[in-house]
């Protein structure tokens, strides 16, 4: 990257025709470098787009513990994109302490005089070397005491076994000399927390480890931060950006849910400049939705073509099936929230869907005849569904239990109706040793006991 | 004591009370010490399992009658280990492979290979094979069944597979080919009586042979449980009486009550009401193909002739999913809410005839 630098500045000197040139050439070494984003990263607490409160929560912390030299544990959770390792950085900067950050190095070591590969130190070992040091000792380099200890990269090992982690804890609650904040993104999809599975309650309290727990960013700071980076666009990076307008910030915050990183990206993807003409579909597309979204009062749901797929919570998916709410829209009705927009979410997980739709579905129907076209649906859905081999026939199956069950109540109840998860339908058949009566030497089938023994044993021998 | 099922079932081939034909044809079958692989089918009660064990007896001789349980453990290839209850004796072996649900076509490869990888010691005087016996076939999943085809083909020389089953529409045609197919039909309402009067006499009793009719008509052509209804009767009152109550199993009563309140009241709410019988029904291991024809038997009676059809053919129809389905609980929702809706639209519009 560097030497092509260099003959840009070499060539600029010479024509006038060659600076537009050169601008432009710049510009894209610029947005090659890997740490473009970083144009848009917050210069200081103020820029933030974290809740003051919880700043300050951290703030207090961070001045509390950096002062008296002990190893205080502090557990940042929220999350993807809210701005946790930010808000750390950016309050270390303000108050110049020295952030040491773990991250976990590849396994494989140079292999060995026989050629094969060895491990010769365990990645916990690893793990605590690196914390301790990083937490006991100061850089030659600066002279600045006060430190922390980042680790938000864990070692998988401790995944695996969470009790060795218990252990690091203790060796650094006794031999360090700073504190050390864990950063945990927990997910709803993906049930392997690392925040819930690592930090057990028991465990925070045996080292008191103080929690804060970051929400989403608000619709406010979402939109301040974003109209930082218009501004920064505007003052210093307008030959690769359109400057952007008002609707699509609005746009973006709309569809980023909350997440700050996911909104400057999208931002960063619809201002681009230039480019080929899938872009520019893709921003007229955003400015079109955006239009729809003003209309509705910003439902969060929207798809938009950039942005963040919204995940839907199955109990969501539910109710929007079991209330269906018809809009009409150029005199024509149609459903607010259409099958096939629905279905997207589930298709998955289809027939778990179908099983907690049927659960659910009766008492939202209020007469008997709309109820028989539901129930003929799910009953077609569920052949379709049974048949695994196809993956095209999960899909219309499940189309066919979303918009049959729609399209079947035509006067839905509305009244509150708590979602409960499909039953269980474990068979228990009766176990031949309830009866002593029966010959052991015969092979008793489930079902025979269950129709045919069972009522009459009862009557025969009514004492067992 | 023994139940009189267990103790007045018949041991040998010629002693059989009914079927009679079929019964000299498979002495002869068995005599040419040989016989193929078999697939024994027809409905619960009618006897395939007396004519298996008179049939192994006829080959082996009494030893089959030595019996032992054994249970028999496997590993899937999910390193789940799972155990299987089996009945066997030096002959032959039994088993239930639904028993463990998902995990049969383990139960079957591994049973069958380890069966016939053991030789008999002594071949002479014995026959060269073993027999095993797997139970309710047409439950088998459909990997299983496609492991059997399999597997009966490479150890026909050491093994002879007795496939019992309800049906064989749910047996792939791969298998059914393989076999020797026997149909062991349902007894017939005399066949039944005759078989309790038999039994009764032997027991030193003295049935009237009313109630022994009454007992095979309610029975549902099932013989384990008109014997097991005769047994219940007398200890509920002896001497008999022509009249006296028959015992009708409870499920039987359960689905009565589902019937009567569905037609009391068709309503989204009540459906609730019914799938939760349902539920319970289905939980307690009565199999939905019986609760789905004793629901239509129950519904059908409050109909008119044109209704009736109409039913019928909508039960049919469900009643074909089901088996195509995987939730036998959604179609029988769906034919109750059918019926639901077809019943109060015929009342609707009788009520307004009156007007």
């Amino acid at each position: 990257m560097k030497p092509k630098g260099q003959t840009t500045t070499t060539n600029i000197e010479k024509t006038d025709s060659t600076k537009k040139k050169r601008n432009v050439e710049q510009n894209i070494v610029n947005i090659n470098h890997k740490n473009w984003m970083k144009n848009f990263d917050p210069k200081s607490v103020d820029d933030l787009a974290v809740h003051n409160k919880k700043i300050q929560d951290i703030e207090e912390w961070l001045r509390i513990t950096c002062c008296n030299n002990n190893s205080d544990i502090l557990l940042l959770t929220g999350p993807v994109g809210c701005g946790k390792t930010t808000t750390i950085h950016m309050l270390a900067k303000k108050h110049n302490i020295k952030v040491t950050e773990w991250i976990t190095p590849l396994d494989i070591e140079i292999p060995s005089f026989n050629g094969d590969y060895e491990f010769r130190e365990k990645q916990s070992t690893k793990f605590l070397d690196f914390i301790l040091k990083a937490a006991n000792f100061t850089s030659l380099l600066d002279s600045n005491s006060k430190k922390i200890v980042l680790v938000e990269d864990f070692p998988n090992t401790f995944l695996k076994t969470p009790s060795e982690f218990t252990d690091i804890l203790n060796q650094y609650k006794n031999r360090a000399k700073s504190p050390i904040v864990f950063i945990c993104s927990d997910s709803h999809t993906d049930n392997k927390n690392t925040a819930s599975s690592l930090f057990t309650p028991s465990l925070q309290e045996q080292f008191q480890i103080t929690q804060i727990v970051f929400n989403c960013v608000s619709v406010t700071g979402l939109r301040s931060a974003l109209k930082r980076v218009a501004e920064l666009i505007s003052k210093n990076h307008t030959s690769i950006y359109n400057t952007p307008t008002g609707d699509m910030i609005e746009c973006v915050v709309n569809s980023s849910a909350g997440d700050v990183r996911s909104a400057v990206l999208n931002l960063h993807f619809a201002c681009l400049k230039g480019g080929n003409c899938n872009l520019e579909t893709s921003i007229v597309m955003a400015k079109e939705t955006k239009t729809k979204a003003a209309k509705k009062k910003k439902q969060t749901s929207k798809f938009l073509s950039i942005g963040k797929d919204q995940t839907v919570s199955i109990l969501h998916g539910v109710g929007r099936v079991l209330n269906p709410k018809v809009i009409s829209v150029n005199n024509s009705e149609r459903l607010s929230h259409s099958p096939s927009d629905i279905i997207e979410q589930f298709l998955g997980h289809s027939s778990s869907f179908v099983n907690f739709l049927a659960e659910n579905y009766l008492p939202h129907y209020s007469s008997i005849d709309h109820l028989d076209k539901a129930a003929g649906a799910l009953s077609d859905a569920d052949i379709m569904l049974a048949e695994w081999r196809e993956k095209i026939c999960q899909e219309i199956g499940l189309y066919v239990a979303v918009a049959g069950l729609m399209l079947a109540n035509k006067a839905p109840v509305s009244a509150w109706n708590p979602v409960r998860g499909p039953k269980n339908l474990k068979i228990v058949y009766p176990s031949p040793h309830q009866f002593p009566v029966l010959d052991q030497n015969y092979l008793h089938k489930g079902r025979v006991l269950a129709t045919d023994y069972k009522t009459y044993l009862h009557i025969i021998c009514p004492n067992n | 004591m023994s139940l009189w099922v267990d103790k007045h079932r018949p041991r040998d081939l010629m002693k059989l009370d009914y079927h009679k034909d079929q019964a000299s044809r498979l002495k002869n079958l068995v005599q040419q010490s040989d016989f193929p692989h078999l697939l024994v089918y027809g409905p619960s009660g009618a006897g395939k399992k007396t004519r298996i064990m008179c049939l192994l007896r006829e080959l082996y001789g009494s030893g089959v009658e030595r019996l032992r349980q054994e249970t028999m453990n496997f590993t899937t290839p999910s390193n789940k280990k799972i155990e299987i209850m089996t009945v066997s004796s030096n002959y032959h072996i039994e088993v239930n492979p639904t028993d463990v649900g998902i995990h049969d076509r383990v139960v079957i490869m591994d049973l069958v290979k380890n069966v016939a990888q053991t030789h008999q010691i002594d071949s002479s005087g014995q026959r060269e094979f073993k027999v095993v016996i797997l139970n309710e076939v047409d439950d088998l999943t459909k990997d299983a069944q496609h492991a059997l085809r399999r597997t009966m083909e490479k150890y026909v020389a050491t093994c002879r597979l007795i496939l019992i089953a309800n049906s064989i529409s749910r047996v792939i045609p791969a298998i059914r080919s393989r076999c020797l197919t026997i149909r062991v039909p349902a007894p017939t309402e005399n066949e039944i009586s005759s078989v309790l009067l038999g039994v009764c006499k032997k027991e030193g009793l003295s049935l009237p042979t009313e109630l022994a009719i009454r007992i095979a008509k309610c029975a549902d052509r099932n013989l384990r449980r008109a014997l097991l209804m005769c047994e219940a009767c007398k200890v509920q009152q002896y001497p008999f009486t022509p009249d006296q109550k028959v015992p009708e199993p409870d499920w039987q009563l359960y689905i009565k009550e589902t019937a009567s309140m569905i037609l009391s009241e068709q309503s989204p709410k009540k459906l609730g009401e019914v799938r939760q019988k349902l539920y319970e029904l289905i939980i307690h291991g009565v199999p939905p193909d019986v609760v789905f024809s004793g629901l239509l038997c129950e519904l059908v009676k409050n109909c008119d002739m044109a209704m009736k059809c109409q039913v019928a053919s909508h039960a049919a129809t469900y009643e074909h999913r089901m088996r195509l389905g995987n939730k036998a609980i959604f179609h029988l929702e769906a034919f109750v809410a059918k019926f639901m809706a077809i019943y109060k639209k015929f009342m609707e519009e009788s009520l307004g005839d009156v007007f």
